[in-house]
């Protein structure tokens, strides 16, 4: 029923659509020397770190522009502030969309403030690019959102991964989830109840915590009272940190899983310095981004070209993960762009971006794709495990899928 | 006689003027930006229901936000399990916060001044995290999207909306939409504060031992002015969620709450008129500010730092400088604005 | 089940709800100092106390030891808050409260903004000044940093408490808060009073600051947002002109933010805020003017 209603919907939609969009030749926002783009990121307000996702994307582009652009069309990105408040992220994007007269929204960010859009843009038909957040449903329904595709692997799948590795790897262990109270952490909470299978009874404890107070004390002390012995961070950075030292400072060490938002080098190092090494020692995470931070990568020429366009596109803080993942979202979108054709429009991007096989991210981990199929919405799909030891992240074991 | 003619007349012309505006003003700005005037309309509602608590009644409340959340809230609930459409949800929406905001009233008997500030305040910030725990009516962090779930109640989703043969864009018909309730809104709250109740809360204002030994009832009066702001709060927020076809704890913040109270007091407590100002304030501040520079922290910068420039240089707000600017007229004409 | 209960964990949690209120106090009684001086409340005291950690990371990062920077930041945010009211308060000195109020709401977004532009949004952290290796008593395990959070606080009142009590300065500042026409006669500078109020709550809250920051492990901008929140809780709940129950009060929020969060299933960790705010409410409903706090009167 629910279908049959967002059908009719979209059919309304493509009317309009086809009244603005008169004379085929040519689709909106795509001229024959620019392609424009837009998203929507916070700028302004507590959320503002995220805003280096946008910066590195957009030193992406100037780079990609700098070197003559994608047919001969430079690539116009613009982002605009939504304060991380999704009816921001509504009314900037309809101006994206009505004023701007963008071609597609790209890797707008945070999970609530693309579901806010996704409606609007599927019925509307404008292709919702490689969605900022690692939210399953982005990649799952695309049934009904034809329109809209993901990009980072998703929560779910994260936590399916750390359920299959303990049920493997410690069979008998004690496990306590410390979360965030709204979709990310609960995403990852399922998935790790899904990977464990029938041995989700070894979650002993969980506690949530909201994000507004990342003071998690409290929680840890009643996690380890519960006598676990290896416990879950499904938790931003600061609360990941707080955690640690939290775990530390009440005498507990647990063998610790944490998520790969919070896994940075450089989140990793704090943790350490607030509590100790032996604190850290042995934590578990998965990794897909090369690491701007971590001394392995130092001499990659991935790396290499990724602080080099940070450095002359202006990008921001070098030392920052997120810039690292706003730039291979941008890869991947020219890769896209490429592959739509010489006079690409939006049902053509669309299907492009379903279509993908990149090899040569040289922001990803080696080895890995960007793979997408008409039935496959989740473009980043593979990861590896790594282990936190002596101070590094050291990874092991292959690539693997993640869905 | 003849000054009371003149009165008379300008009066019309006023009324004249603010209906020609109210019909004509989408004409001069593109159909994107009535979709910001429709914005400032429901910025204006929410804030002259705080102004009838706050600047008439002189109860302060930095939890209008909250109120605003139950409105939204049930508009979106009604759209997506009972199938209404979005406009008939308003009453409904604007009833459900009216009675939450009486709710509110009855600690607010015990509380004055910063006290009752701060428990409202508290309110404010509990909204978001409560919306998140009731997920099995609220959605949970996710919300409730109409636009997704329920998209035929939507009033010219297709784009376009016919009234009475006369058709229109979906962003000039939500501009028509909250100016048009913004205007009976004011026209009630006018007649409200020059009515014997409206007598009754400013004598509550100036002295409310004064008040009570003249025989005003003042829990009575106190519950019934926040029960009237809820029900325009309430209002501004079914508004929001016919807007946005969403609702989500994260548009709920205390930040909305700061938003209105800035508005109402930028606007000028006691005046009416004056929220016109602090709600084209409030709607088109942040864009300005991030016009200055996106570089971090530059737009709240600029936005706070507007805040504080116009408290100095306007410090009881639009609505004294209209009432300062007026009174040579209003003097001549034995007229209030 | 009731054999069964865990009386380590039990005092566990109340040790570290004394920890977290002990951090909340000096902020709460920053807000304190700021009503009992101009009967406003200050919503920008979280991000001056932000701002001010920011100097002392600052500072460290420029070489100093924790201590030295520690009093230099104090003495920095005492200017800084005098700076602040002579600039933005004292122009609205004789609006209406809620325009002071709305002042201060600005000032929220200035400092927080102007801290991001400085010093870009990145989570960071500032160095111990105590151990914060784990002591184990009874099982119940707290840390040299934790006493020294609660020490730090008490002090910092203590020495308040004896400038307003025992120096000309202090009497002549109560004065002026309370009575400001008379101690006009006296020869009291009233509005250099105020700004005096100012100063000290800004030392008082790049203390809190300096100590919430080591407490939760990092910081970034948003440090004080949630302590904030708590110091308003614990101010009310103690009553807003008791500099003493603005530090009772916030201890007790503390304890019972922990117990409610540990004990009551229903609201688990994620709804402690709100509850607690609910319970002060309920305590106000029974004392309007929080449990140390002057009754106000009423005037005809």
């Amino acid at each position: 029923m629910a279908r049959a209603i967002y059908v009719t919907a979209c059919a309304l939609g493509a009317l309009v659509l086809a009244t603005v969009a008169t004379g085929a030749a040519s689709e909106t926002g795509v001229t024959s020397s620019q392609v424009v783009i837009g998203g929507t990121v916070p700028l302004s307000g507590n959320a503002s770190a995220y805003q280096s996702v946008a910066k590195g994307a957009a030193a992406y582009f100037r780079y990609v522009n700098a070197h003559g652009g994608v047919n001969k069309r430079k690539i116009k990105y613009i982002y605009k502030d939504d304060g991380y408040n999704p009816a921001n992220t509504i009314d900037k994007t309809r101006e994206l969309v009505q004023q701007d007269k963008v071609f597609a929204i790209f890797n707008s960010l945070g999970t609530e403030h693309n579901l806010a859009i996704r409606g609007y843009l599927n019925a509307l038909k404008i292709p919702q690019l490689f969605v900022a957040s690692g939210a399953t449903t982005f990649g799952r329904d695309y049934k009904q959102f034809p329109w809209t595709i993901g990009y980072q692997p998703n929560y779910r799948a994260e936590g399916t991964i750390y359920g299959r590795y303990v049920a493997k790897t410690n069979p008998k262990a004690r496990i306590a989830v410390l979360y965030q109270n709204d979709d990310f952490g609960k995403d990852l909470l399922k998935g790790l109840q899904i990977g464990l299978g029938k041995k989700a009874k070894q979650i002993v404890a969980k506690q949530s915590y909201d994000v507004t107070d990342s003071n998690v004390k409290p929680q840890i002390s009643k996690l380890k009272s519960k006598k676990a012995n290896t416990l879950m961070l499904f938790s931003t950075p600061q609360a990941t940190i707080g955690a640690y030292f939290a775990a530390y400072s009440i005498k507990w060490r647990p063998k610790v899983y944490v998520n790969a938002v919070s896994s940075a080098s450089n989140i990793l190092g704090l943790a350490t310095a607030g509590s100790s090494k032996k604190e850290t020692e042995g934590s578990v995470s998965i990794v897909f981004l090369k690491d701007p931070t971590d001394p392995r990568w130092r001499r990659d020429p991935g790396s290499k070209l990724y602080r080099s366009i940070m450095k002359k596109f202006k990008g921001g803080n070098p030392n920052d993960v997120y810039a690292v993942y706003g730039m291979s979202a941008a890869h991947t979108f020219v890769a896209a762009l490429r592959k739509a054709g010489k006079n690409p429009t939006r049902a053509s991007i669309m299907k492009a971006a379903t279509s993908l096989n990149v090899k040569n991210d040289p922001f990803l981990l080696p080895g890995m794709a960007v793979h997408t199929s008409k039935t496959d919405h989740f473009p980043l799909d593979q990861a590896k495990l790594q282990r936190y030891h002596n101070g590094h992240w050291v990874s092991f074991g292959g690539l693997f899928r993640v869905r | 006689m003849g000054r009371r003619a003149l009165g008379v007349a300008v009066w019309v012309v006023l009324v004249a003027l603010v209906l020609l505006a109210y019909a004509f003003a989408p004409r001069f700005v593109s159909d994107f930006h009535s979709r910001d005037l429709a914005e400032a309309g429901m910025f204006f509602i929410a804030i002259v229901g705080l102004n009838l608590l706050t600047g008439y009644t002189g109860q302060i409340s930095l939890g209008h936000g909250a109120l605003m959340a139950i409105g939204g809230y049930t508009t979106a609930w009604l759209m997506v399990h009972e199938h209404w459409r979005d406009v008939w949800t308003i009453p409904l929406a604007g009833l459900a916060a009216g009675i939450v905001g009486f709710l509110i009233g009855l600690p607010a008997l015990r509380l004055s001044g910063l006290y009752l500030a701060l428990a409202t305040f508290a309110f404010a910030v509990a909204m978001p995290s409560l919306l998140r725990k009731f997920s099995g009516i609220t959605g949970g962090g996710q919300g409730l999207r109409p636009i997704e779930e329920a998209p035929l109640q939507i009033t010219g989703l297709s784009g376009t909306v016919t009234i009475f043969g006369h058709s229109m864009t979906q962003n000039h018909f939500l501009y028509y939409l909250s100016w048009g309730i913004g205007l009976i809104g004011f026209v009630i709250a006018w007649l409200l504060v020059r009515s014997r109740v409206g007598r009754t809360f400013r004598a509550l204002r100036d002295s409310e031992v004064a008040a009570s030994s003249a025989g005003i009832n003042l829990a009575r009066a106190k519950t019934l002015a926040f029960a009237i702001s809820g029900v325009y709060a309430g209002v501004a927020g079914a508004l929001v969620a016919t807007m946005d076809q969403i609702v989500n704890p994260l548009s709920f913040t205390f930040l909305l709450s700061i938003v209105l109270i800035v508005g109402a007091v930028v606007g000028g407590l006691g005046s009416l008129p004056g929220m016109v100002v602090g709600a084209f304030f409030v709607e088109y501040l942040p864009d300005l500010s991030t016009h200055v520079s996106t570089k971090p922290g530059v737009p709240d910068f600029v936005y706070g730092a507007a805040i504080i420039v116009v408290m100095i240089l306007l410090p009881t707000g639009a609505g004294g400088l209209l009432r300062r600017l007026a009174r040579p007229l209003t003097t001549r004409l034995y007229l209030r604005p | 089940m009731l054999f069964a209960f865990d009386w380590t964990q039990l005092a566990q949690q109340i040790v570290i709800g004394l920890a977290s209120g002990g951090v909340w106090a000096t902020l709460a009684v920053a807000l304190v100092l700021i009503y009992r001086s101009t009967g406003v409340i200050n919503f920008a005291q979280g991000e001056m106390a932000m701002f001010s950690t920011f100097i002392a990371w600052s500072l460290v990062h420029h070489g100093f030891s924790y201590w030295g920077a520690f009093f230099l930041t104090i003495a920095i945010s005492f200017a800084g808050g005098i700076a602040v009211e002579r600039a933005v308060i004292r122009p609205v000195e004789r609006a209406p409260v809620l325009t002071v109020v709305i002042v201060t709401l600005g000032l929220f977004f200035v400092v927080n903004g102007a801290a991001r532009w400085i010093w870009s949004p990145e989570t960071r952290s500032l160095p111990n000044a105590f151990s914060t290796r784990p002591i184990t008593v009874a099982g119940v395990a707290f840390s040299i940093q934790d006493l020294g959070t609660i020490a730090v606080s008490l002090g910092a009142v203590a020495l308040l408490w004896g400038f307003f009590q025992f120096t000309k300065l202090g009497l002549a500042s109560r004065a002026a808060a309370l009575n400001p026409e008379a101690s006009r006669l006296v020869g009291v500078r009233v509005s250099w009073m105020l700004a005096l109020g100012w100063g000290l709550a800004a030392a008082m809250g790049a203390v809190s600051g300096m100590l919430t920051a080591p407490a939760l492990a990092s910081f970034d901008q948003n440090l004080m947002q949630p302590v904030l929140l708590y110091a308003f809780a614990g101010a009310v709940l103690g009553g807003l002109d008791s500099p003493l129950g603005a530090v009772v009060g916030s201890l007790l929020l503390g304890v019972l933010v922990s117990l409610l969060g540990t004990y009551v299933d229903w609201i688990g960790s994620e709804l402690r805020l709100p509850v607690a705010l609910a319970v002060i409410l309920g305590v106000l409903l029974v004392r309007p003017a929080g449990l140390f706090g002057t009754p106000q009167e009423r005037r005809v």
